[in-house]
């Protein structure tokens, strides 16, 4: 692997003009907000490392994820890779699960080099800033969290790591959003059952497979370490960490741990979500930060979130279309790729070669049957085998080309939907709509008409031009 | 000071910035609000704070548990 952590993955992003770097002071507010949602905005999008913060001590690195040259890079591809490209290399990493950790002695793990044991002051390690105008505090919007079934102490595979968003609290305390459907909600509801406290570990600042398998909805009992492992191609380096038998990165920049408190709800939020709204205030678990592990000049990382496209879109990209994938393909071997990047799967596109007549309406009831489109899935487009999903104008073709509104558009009423979808009425249900953009087969049948091929040579000359412009035009 | 949020009086000093003496972080009690000393009015003000945004303390009884609290378990 060409990085081990996020600092050398920092470095690589440099090298390849994916990163630029804020010298002058900026202020907290509004200052990194902004730079968040400028980031995302722009070709070829690059990660912004500031280096001076007012009344702060440490950096902050935003917008890691937020493009597909830096998600390429991530994968170890060249940054131009096409994203349907990065999408079958992910698909391929992701059957070598699992890849198992190596463990490190604590001396050795670089995010024990700084220890603070007495008087935590969050402020003092972490830049904190406000993301979004409304939103109730400081939130850290990028970790990765690690928990353990008390039930299970020992078992490994149910060890959790996920992200959920925090809201700083206080000096040493924070708020938790562990939704009952996510794995952390398990452990948690088993701790305050006996009422206990659920010790947990805030990872911040990680190697980026790691925040991307964070974010991504595997089984209860597999790990996010293996799967991260299986991405890399190597094992992910972990230690122990101090005040539980927690397993955490080696090599995070930062880590939290601390406890929830059980039985505990106190208020939390509003907060600005992917959907580009708010979500409103609830009564959410606290969390007491009982030490802090970092390494000397920790790097503080944190994302802007908001409406799309942001970088949590880049995120949750992939990492929402391969499951889908996967179990579409085991039944129906024709479908060739699935992109469920929009709006986290509220809107999905899938190529296939159609068996025969009405074969893409099948295709789409059998992604609206799956465990994630069931309810998250509201609009499906499907479309030709040859026709690249990840492509909007290619799909936009299709839909002007191949689309009798009469017969290939349909709607389920009032189905499972998805309560952060603003539109969904009552919340949590909505109205599916299927639009086959296929071309029909026997014995549907269309009129005739012969699809235009490539010249000659095209792929001689596309390579030339690419060198010439790389060279800057041959001037 | 009032919180710009619920507009309780319960409002302390959470923290001042630990690199020279140039803000500092207020924390309601009543709603757990922070802000930062620097920011905009519209951050700052009770009144200028957006009314969409402004909470009642009486309500927060009524607001949903995420998750929701399980029952104690007998024999442990
Ligand atoms: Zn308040």
């Amino acid at each position: 692997m060409a990085y081990r952590d996020l600092r050398e993955f920092l470095e690589l992003l440099e090298t390849e003009k994916q990163l630029v770097r804020i010298k002058d002071e900026v202020m907290p507010e509004p200052d990194l907000s902004a730079i968040g949602r400028s980031a995302p905005n722009m070709d070829s999008a690059p990660a912004v490392f500031v280096e001076n913060i007012k009344g702060y001590q440490n950096p902050v690195v935003l917008n890691v994820h937020g493009s597909w040259q830096n998600h390429a890079l991530m994968l170890n591809m060249p940054k131009d890779t096409p994203v349907k490209d990065q999408f079958f290399r992910l698909k391929e990493l992701w059957d070598k699960y699992p890849i198992k950790p190596v463990f490190v002695n604590k001396k050795d793990a670089p995010v024990k080099e700084v220890i603070i044991e007495n008087d935590i002051n969050l402020f003092d390690v972490l830049p904190l800033f406000r993301i979004n105008e409304f939103d109730a505090g400081f939130y850290l919007s990028k970790a990765l969290i690690v928990s353990r079934d008390p039930n299970r102490p020992d078992s490994y595979d149910e060890q959790n790591c996920g992200t959920y968003r925090i809201q700083v609290k206080g000096k040493d305390t924070v708020a938790i959003q562990p939704l009952p459907f996510h794995d952390a909600a398990i452990h948690l509801r088993n701790a305050e059952e006996k009422n206990e406290r659920l010790p947990i570990a805030i990872c911040l600042g990680n190697d980026p497979v790691l925040s991307f398998m964070a974010s991504t909805p595997i089984a209860y009992v597999q790990s996010e370490y293996d799967f991260a492992g299986a991405l890399k191609g190597a094992p992910i380096e972990l230690t122990k960490a101090e005040n539980s038998n927690l397993d955490i990165p080696a090599r995070s920049e930062i880590i939290l741990e601390g406890y929830i408190e059980p039985r505990v709800r106190e208020i939390e939020g509003p907060f600005g979500e992917f959907p580009g709204s708010y979500s409103g205030a609830r009564l959410q678990p606290i969390v007491k930060i009982t030490k802090i592990t970092h390494r000397k000049n920790p790097i503080f990382e944190n994302l802007y979130l908001g409406m799309p496209w942001t970088e949590i879109d880049y995120l949750m990209a992939l990492n929402t279309s391969i499951p889908l994938y996967d179990q579409i393909k085991r039944d129906f071997p024709e479908v060739e790729a699935v992109n469920a990047m929009y709006t986290h799967g509220i809107g999905a596109i899938v190529s296939t070669k159609s068996r025969f007549g009405g074969y893409g309406k099948a295709v789409a009831m059998r992604l609206l049957s799956t465990p994630h489109g069931m309810s998250y899935t509201k609009i499906v487009i499907i479309v030709d085998e040859f026709v690249d999903p990840f492509n909007l104008e290619q799909v936009m073709w299709a839909l002007t080309t191949r689309v009798r509104p009469d017969k290939d558009v349909f709607r389920v009423p009032y189905a499972p939907g998805m309560p952060l979808d603003p539109s969904s009425e009552p919340a949590g249900m909505h109205t599916k709509l299927v639009i086959d953009a296929t071309t029909p087969v026997a014995p549907d049948f269309g009129r005739e008409c012969e699809l235009l091929g490539t010249p000659i040579g095209v792929e001689k000359w596309s390579e030339i031009l690419r060198d010439l412009r790389k060279e800057g035009g041959n001037k | 000071m009032k919180c710009p949020r619920c507009e309780s009086k319960f409002v302390n000093v959470m923290v001042k910035s630990p690199v020279g003496d140039v803000w500092e972080v207020y924390l309601c009690d009543t709603c757990k609000f922070t802000w930062r000393s620097t920011e905009g009015e519209n951050i700052t003000d009770p009144e200028q704070y957006d009314k969409r945004f402004k909470l009642n303390p009486e309500e927060f009884e009524k607001l949903g548990h995420i998750p929701p609290i399980p029952p104690l378990t007998k024999n442990k």
